[in-house]
């Protein structure tokens, strides 16, 4: 069976500097897999990569994504073809209404699969539900993206659409960081969802807290641009007790 | 200072003023206004006012009025050159510059009548304030102008609704053969209410010489929606002067879309005259290839506890030119004057050009005005967060140049007009959701 995401010995550079270098991931079908680390280890830097925004010189390695090479596709295609990115500071777009948004992208992924747009009804019905399991008040379908929403309606709004485009692969970067703990559980939920034996999902975080709602199956400890350790749920809450020192005085 | 161009323009009007139609008063005016031509001349790109305008295509073009030339060189224009009817609004066409009653659609109106200009006495209206020297284009225009609409709307009638009157000037000869001289005037009395949309299209030549003078004259308490649609061919030159005063408590609300046109440019003057007039301007311009579109507006407050709103937003593209100049006096009697200024400028291309320009002059210290101005390109952070959703690069770009526009085309009130407005607007999506929620 192909892995969902495979990264070999990747090295990206911003402005000449070496943020990443050398990770290896292999992200299997229907896994769960959590990336930790400190400030600064390059675990936003990954997210970004994977999700092709531009800035970035990557210098050596490869990534595939369902045995495609994946910096071959623009980041559009990327998104299409089932890569989603849960931005840690999601994009306010006045002028642009978030309904509008969300309906633009599920036909542009419909379309990839040569299927037809979506009917207007049957679309609304799929937004209100998915609102309602993310507790996003009926305003918002009038409003503009992400425009005027406080930080936690944010992330709500990133998760909202990643139940609406289902993505293969969710790549959620720092999804948990600026939420109290009730809206912390709404994500959760909204990402538990999701899961399922045919997707995948990378979860960048600084805490484990998000941890203990969305249960993973592997953790990865980032220092310093490489994997450092990598274990099961419980290197989360041993890195809590110890701290990141922990590892990067092993990995020195 | 006359120029070579003033010189020929003045050369011109001595051939051709025995054919323009001259009652009594007309002649008066256009003598009048030769004179101050041949005072003054036309203005240069030296004049800190017009620096931004394309002045040179005036020197290829002929200003005798084509309708007086030959009509066999001329197109006919059809209904089926006309934009879709708006429900409620009498409309009026003029084919370069003269009333087509064909064409037209009059319609009641309740308090509003339409009436040629020249059967009315002067420039309908009280007393009309000379012109300054930016607006030497308006009296070009009066020289050469062979037909004209005065708009006459009577007090407190208590309609319902305002009155609704679509004036649409289509050009249809070319620069070369002769221009096209709308003109307009007009008049709302205390209290009355119209909405008045003016449109420039083109039909038959992509290379017409347009220059329109609208003056309006607002009485106490009366209100205008005036909306001007210039989408004229894509080598047409347009250069427009209007000039609008405010009585108290009056209200205007001046909204502009500019996206025709190889040179446009809009001479704009508002006078706050009463206390508490009120002025709600919002102008958007487009410009792509080498086109220039350039708009000076110049707002007087001269009176206590004015206000202002004053929105631009200009898209540059291509190797285009797109300017607002908007400045804002505030006499040493506008005591209690609010203004707000926010001009925005999108570049959409590397060899494009934005020029906004907002300017203050103010001469008493009750007052409140700000003003923000600010030139950018399209948001990076916003573009990829909308390729990282799957819209195409193009599709992304053209919804961010749409919502770029919103602030302007979301205040346009007549329903039917701001749908045609958002199916026709480089960058809008023809997609039911967008037209529907944004």
């Amino acid at each position: 069976m192909t892995a969902m995401l495979s990264i070999r010995n990747l090295v990206v550079r911003i402005d000449g500097k070496e943020i990443l270098k050398g990770l290896d991931l292999e992200v299997g079908t229907g896994e769960v897999h959590a990336i930790m680390g400190p400030n600064g280890s390059g675990k936003s830097t990954l997210a970004h990569v994977l999700a092709g925004r531009p800035g970035y010189e990557i210098t050596s390695g490869t990534v595939s994504y369902q045995g495609r090479d994946l910096f071959a596709l623009a980041p559009e295609e990327r998104a299409r073809a089932g890569v989603f990115l849960g931005f840690q500071y999601p994009v306010e777009i006045p002028g642009v209404n978030n309904v509008y948004l969300l309906k633009a992208a599920l036909n542009a992924a419909r379309k990839e699969h040569g299927l037809a747009e979506v009917d207007a009804f049957e679309f609304l019905t799929l937004v209100r539900d998915k609102m309602k399991l993310m507790r996003i008040e009926d305003s918002f379908l009038s409003r503009a993206v992400n425009q005027g929403f406080s930080g936690g309606e944010k992330k709500r709004n990133e998760i909202l659409q990643m139940l609406v485009l289902e993505p293969k692969l969710a790549i959620l970067d720092e999804t948990d960081s600026g939420l109290d703990i009730d809206a912390l559980k709404v994500v959760a939920a909204g990402v538990n969802s999701l899961r399922s034996p045919e997707r995948a999902c990378v979860l960048v975080t600084h805490y484990q807290r998000l941890l203990e709602y969305v249960v993973p199956d592997f953790v990865h400890v980032l220092v310093d641009g490489r994997i450092a350790k990598s274990g099961d749920r419980t290197l989360a809450l041993e890195l809590e007790k110890r701290g990141y020192d922990w590892v990067s005085g092993a990995a020195a | 200072m006359s120029t070579p161009l003033t010189a020929r323009l003045i050369e011109e009007y001595a051939s051709a003023s025995q054919a323009l139609p001259s009652s009594g008063a007309a002649a008066d005016r256009r003598n009048a206004a030769i004179e101050v031509l041949r005072a003054q001349g036309l203005p240069t790109s030296r004049d800190e006012n017009w620096k931004y305008a394309n002045l040179r295509v005036l020197e290829r073009l002929r200003f005798a009025p084509a309708a007086g030339a030959a009509t066999a060189t001329r197109v006919s224009v059809s209904a089926a050159d006309m934009p879709p009817a708006l429900p409620d609004f009498a409309r009026y066409v003029y084919v370069d510059g003269v009333l087509s009653a064909t064409l037209s659609a009059p319609a009641a109106t309740g308090a509003a009548t339409v009436t040629p200009l020249a059967s009315t006495p002067a420039v309908a209206g009280a007393a009309t304030p000379a012109l300054k020297a930016d607006e030497r284009f308006a009296a070009v225009n009066a020289a050469f102008a062979t037909d004209g609409t005065a708009i006459r709307v009577t007090a407190g009638t208590g309609a319902a609704t305002p009155a609704g009157i679509e004036l649409v000037f289509v050009a249809s000869a070319d620069a070369q053969a002769g221009a096209s001289y709308p003109r307009v005037a007009v008049r709302l009395e205390a209290g009355a209410r119209l909405t008045l949309i003016e449109r420039h299209l083109s039909a038959g030549s992509d290379n017409s010489f347009v220059n329109s003078a609208v003056t309006a004259d607002l009485a106490r308490g009366a209100t205008l929606q005036h909306y001007r649609l210039q989408d004229l061919a894509g080598r047409a030159i347009m250069f427009d002067t209007l000039s609008a005063t405010l009585g108290a408590d009056a209200s205007y609300h001046l909204h502009g879309i500019s996206t025709g046109a190889q040179a446009a440019r809009s001479t704009l003057t508002v006078r706050l005259a009463g206390e508490r007039a009120n002025l709600a301007m919002a102008m958007a311009a487009l410009g792509d290839r080498a086109q220039v579109n350039d708009m000076f507006a110049l707002v007087e407050h001269l009176a206590p506890g004015a206000r202002t709103t004053q929105t631009f937003r200009g898209i540059s593209a291509g190797r285009a030119r797109v300017a607002f100049n908007g400045k804002i006096v505030v006499a040493r009697n506008a005591a209690g004057t609010d203004s707000q200024q926010s001009l925005r400028g999108l570049l959409a291309g590397a060899e494009a050009e934005i020029d906004v320009r907002p300017q203050l002059e103010i001469y008493t210290d009750d007052v409140r005005c700000s003003h923000g101005a600010t030139v950018g390109k399209l948001d990076d952070n916003m573009l990829f967060y909308l390729l990282s959703r799957g819209l195409d690069r193009d599709t992304a770009q053209r919804l961010l140049k749409w919502a770029f526009l919103a602030e302007v085309v979301t205040k346009i009130s007549v329903p039917a007009l701001r749908r045609e407005i958002e199916a026709h607007l480089p960058g809008a999506l023809k997609d039911a959701t967008l037209q529907e929620l944004l």
